[in-house]
């Protein structure tokens, strides 16, 4: 059996000029409706006075995290990591809960309002083009970059192509490869020149969200029906003081007349 | 039986819905399908890629069109083309939005309404090609063949109009050429003997952008090419009054009070003549007017150009230095739309000079290579008839230098409205919206008025064809032949991926229909499109089939004129001319010298345009992906002077002129100078027939002054001063 390559993209803020033909190419390949995307630009776009300013654009999507909080956050299995790098979402066993939305520390996954139980597909999210790079095309937005922002190939060579990009221009670009350790690594690798978090990418250590999570996971359902019981019996208590307390009132304003209420 | 009766009414209906949902597409014998199944770009069941080119804007990149069932799916670049290299930009990404936009114009339309009202019946081809050769036959009859007046843009099939409009004996031509790059190519084409010399970015060392926004006004290559520039740490310094995505890229930017460009090019030959930094041995040996030009910039020191462009004179010092010692790897980029101005030509001649001085000819400047059409055949035709009646555009009674086949419209506009030096009474059109490109849009409509007939081509109903009276649907690019194009030692096609929406038919195939009705048919002798375009490749020994497959063929190896030879210039003098005797003659300054453009009024803003990246001149808007992708057209202004007026972020805004107003939301940002405000072109569109992009934004063309250079014809977009107000 042949040895099955992670590959992953290359993002080069400096090389990216916000033209989103990236944006459009991925709407066009992947038939996402005119109201939704799965690119978008982030970051604090133009920073600085005039005349002494600067500006930076971010190509945001899915990270394509080697250890998905999605995945292990999804009560029923509705993601799958692929070895060679996609994380791919499943509508077909989606049931909406959200939870991947919330467990992404990436922000990524977009809950679909306009879709129920029966359409399915209630989230959307990159999915780095499974449909391309298996005949051999890159994904979309890669394909047609015409600044080579992105990148496509062997994460490996990604990571080395990145560092040497930031030893021949040291001044140029931030001494970091984000993604590289991010959340145990992600297929998605960006270089830059201004501060990861004015792309607008989270500060985030390099043990994944899903290791911490997994542990919180196993006392997540003692203690919600632990809680559960103290808020019922809680809110069963309110509800008697409060029918108690309104027959007081009526009680208290008969007598003055005030019968309206009683009526 | 009642069961077939009832399956026959359900294909009826079935047949009725398909026709106007999918405009006909996959019902219609699928001509371009087994077309490309023999060529074995289709397999059987319809699925493939067909190459062609894209047609978003003039760049002309090579596209591979994926094809699922007779209809277009995605567009990928051509790699073998080295227009696009494998990539498309947004425009180009969304091409295939334009041929399945829901506003298609999907047959012949006859206007019912009054113009403007947008009421038309859907014709025949027969009916509306018979009426428009009668309205234009009955012009020429009663007025003289100039009274109708021909205007198209940029296009493969160009050429095909012009013969149209020779053939039938009109002088009156209108092209987008006056109010974009008039002065550049004037400018190269007194200097240099050429319209538009290539830029090679393979050895450059040092680039000056005057204004040339690559990253936002994408040439797919160039753009390219210039990234990966400034990725091998070439210095590129960008001037420009505003801080656009390409300011954030370049290693320098000098917001340069508008209107100054000239002073600053000015001060920058000063220094290098001065300081002996220039290349002699070049500038002796293939120039002529040096020690003129030595002389003319003697009183343009630094420190006068500092005070009017608002650059500091070290700093001014400091980049002509930089660009001389990077000698002939230097390229001071002679800009696209230079029409900002009227002392722009004076600019664009200053750039040739500055270029020459350095002697980058050959290194970064070459010959022009690109879309040399020479050596391409075409179909016998008798000579056209001898033209005596003048131009409405001045040219050459009141333009003596501007090229025939470029003109001054916007002068044809004026001479239109004045009746001077006769009234106009047609207008043919194609794939133009002269209400939305020349300036002073009122003034537009009212020459409409003036027309007996107006007939538009177009793809949509643009805000031309909405004031037409018979509008004629044009094949999209992805639906038709257009005529070939060689770049270098390729020649590319243009062909139909898919079936044409509706009733769409190619340029070549309607004015054939035209010609032909007005007794022209001598002038186009070709049974179809392929049969024009076999006609092409006749002396290139290729054959259609073979330029097919790939999207082009290459040709066979010829010597290309300038190549491994000395350079030749097709001046006068056969040298560059940094002197030009042929403005002195005709009593313009054979020298460029400075000329003071007029400045704002207190409390008026100078109104600057440039383009996006999402969006061609006037016919893109409409496409829903590009308007899913783009930013709204506000109005910019420094966010400290709106702050000062009392104006926010988002506010309505009245923008006023001496031509119009607009009403638009304002845009609060530091990203441009304090004395500037910036709308972005393209928008406000007056047709209800854009459903997309009616409504949105605000005209800049409703706020231009008519304002023309009288060497280039060119028209001064950026003086145009306005107030703003709180609306």
């Amino acid at each position: 059996m042949t040895e099955i390559k992670h590959h992953g993209f290359l993002f080069d803020a400096t090389r990216c000029i916000d033209c989103r033909a990236c944006m459009v190419a991925c709407s066009v390949e992947n038939n996402i409706p005119m109201d939704k995307t799965r690119i978008w630009v982030a970051g604090i776009g133009l920073k600085g006075e005039f005349p002494n300013l600067d500006h930076a654009s971010m190509v945001y999507h899915c990270l394509h995290c080697n250890a998905p909080d999605c995945l292990s956050a999804c009560p029923v299995g509705a993601y799958t990591k692929r070895p060679d790098g996609p994380v791919l979402y499943d509508p077909n066993k989606c049931i909406g809960c959200r939870y991947c939305m919330n467990a992404c520390p990436f922000g990524v996954p977009h809950f679909d309002w306009d879709k129920g139980l029966i359409d399915g597909a209630f989230i959307d999210k990159c999915t780095l083009c499974p449909q391309r790079i298996d005949i051999g095309l890159e994904p979309a937005c890669v394909a047609t970059c015409p600044t080579d922002a992105l990148v496509y190939g062997e994460w490996t060579d990604l990571v080395k192509e990145a560092h040497g990009r930031i030893q021949a221009h040291p001044v140029r670009y931030i001494d970091h490869v984000y993604g590289e350790t991010e959340n145990g690594g992600t297929s998605y690798l960006i270089l830059s020149h201004v501060p990861f978090e004015e792309l607008g990418l989270p500060t985030i250590g390099p043990v994944p969200v899903k290791a911490v999570s997994e542990k919180v996971m196993e006392f997540t359902i003692p203690f919600a029906l632990g809680w559960g019981a103290v808020l019922t019996a809680v809110a069963a208590g309110v509800h008697i003081y409060n029918r108690n307390k309104e027959s007081d009132v009526k009680q208290a304003e008969t007598p003055e007349g005030k019968t309206e209420e009683t009526k | 039986m009642p069961k077939t009766e009832l399956s026959r009414r359900d294909f009826l209906k079935m047949g009725a819905a398909a026709a106007s949902a999918f405009a006909v597409g996959s019902m219609i014998p699928a001509q371009v399908a087994q077309a490309a199944r023999d060529a074995g770009l289709l397999d059987s069941a319809g699925d493939g890629y067909i190459a062609s080119m894209c047609e978003m804007c003039v760049w002309r990149c090579g596209l591979l069109a994926k094809v699922v069932d007779g209809r277009v799916v995605k567009l990928e670049g051509n790699p073998d083309n080295p227009h696009s290299k494998g990539n498309l930009c947004p425009r180009g990404q969304s091409g295939l939005m334009n041929t399945y936009d829901p506003d298609r114009v999907l047959t012949p339309l006859i206007r019912v309404g009054k113009r403007g009202e947008g009421l038309f019946r859907k014709a025949s081809w027969e009916e509306a090609l018979d009426l428009i050769a009668s309205k234009m036959q009955g012009i020429k009859d009663t007025y003289g063949a100039e009274a109708m007046v021909f205007s198209t843009t940029h296009c493969l099939s160009q050429p095909l109009f012009e013969n149209l409009m020779y053939a039938f004996g009109s002088p009156n031509y209108g092209t987008q050429r006056s109010l974009c790059f008039n002065a550049m190519i004037v400018a190269n084409q007194i200097t240099f003997g050429m319209e538009e010399p290539d830029r090679d970015y393979q050895n450059v060392k040092y680039i000056l952008l005057t204004g040339r926004n690559l990253m936002e006004a994408i040439s797919t290559s160039e753009t390219h090419d210039l990234s990966y520039a400034i990725d091998n740490d070439v210095k590129v310094v960008y001037i420009d009054p505003r801080f656009t995505k390409t300011a954030a890229k370049a290693s320098e930017w000098l917001p340069i009070r508008p209107g100054t460009d000239l002073a600053f090019h000015l001060a920058m030959i000063n220094v290098i003549i001065s300081e002996k930094l220039y290349n002699s041995s070049f500038v002796n040996q293939y120039t002529v007017g040096f020690e003129q030009v030595a002389l003319a910039v003697t009183g343009y020191t630094p420190e006068w150009a500092a005070t009017l462009t608002g650059v500091e004179a070290d700093v001014i010092r400091r980049i002509a230095r930089e660009f001389a010692a990077a000698g002939k790897y230097a390229l001071a980029h002679n800009g696209w739309r230079t029409s900002n101005f009227v002392n722009s030509f004076a600019t664009e001649r200053a750039i040739t000079i500055l270029n020459t001085l350095v002697g980058n000819w050959g290194t970064t400047i070459l010959p022009s290579s690109g879309e040399e059409t020479g050596t391409l055949g075409q179909p016998p035709q008798p000579p056209y008839p001898r033209i005596s009646a003048q131009r409405l555009d001045g040219v050459p009674w009141k333009y003596p230098v501007v090229p025939l086949k470029i003109g001054v419209f916007q002068e044809m506009r004026d001479n239109i409205v004045t009746g001077n030096p006769y009234q106009a009474h047609g207008w043919f059109i194609s794939r133009q919206n002269p209400i939305m490109s020349i300036p002073d849009r009122a003034k537009t409509l009212e020459a409409f008025s003036k027309m007996d007939f107006i007939a538009t081509v177009d793809i949509l109903l643009n805000d031309t064809a909405w004031f037409s009276d018979v509008v004629l649907p044009e094949a999209s690019y992805l639906e038709r032949y257009d005529p070939l194009l060689i770049i270098g030692n390729k020649v590319f096609v243009r062909q139909p991926v898919i079936e044409p929406q509706g009733e769409g038919k190619s340029s070549l195939w309607i004015y054939k229909q035209l010609g032909e009705r007005l007794g022209l048919g001598d002038y186009f002798q070709y049974t179809d499109e392929e049969d024009y375009l076999r006609q092409e490749l006749t002396p290139l020994g290729v054959s259609l089939e073979e330029v097919k497959v790939k999207g082009y063929a290459d040709l066979p190896e010829t010597a290309h004129v300038g190549e491994g030879s000395e350079p030749t210039f097709n001046t006068p003098s056969g040298k560059i001319e940094l002197y030009s005797d042929t403005l002195n003659k005709v009593g313009f300054p054979g020298v460029p010298a400075w000329e003071e453009p007029p400045k704002p009024a207190e409390g008026q803003f100078y109104l600057l345009t440039g383009k996006v990246a999402q969006s061609t001149q006037f016919g893109t808007q409409n496409n829903q992906l590009l308007h899913k992708y783009s930013d709204e057209p506000r109005l910019w202004m420094n966010a400290k002077v709106a702050a000062e007026k009392g104006l926010a972020d988002g506010d309505w805004v009245v923008v006023t002129s001496d031509a119009g107003l607009v009403n638009v939301h304002l845009q609060a940002t530091e990203a441009i100078r304090p004395d500037c405000v910036y709308l972005t072109p393209g928008y406000g569109h007056l047709s209800k027939g854009l459903t997309t992009a009616f409504g949105i934004g605000a005209s800049d063309s409703v706020l231009h002054v008519t304002y023309t250079d009288p060497i280039s014809g060119g028209q001064a977009l950026s003086q145009t001063f306005v107030s703003v107000r709180k609306a």
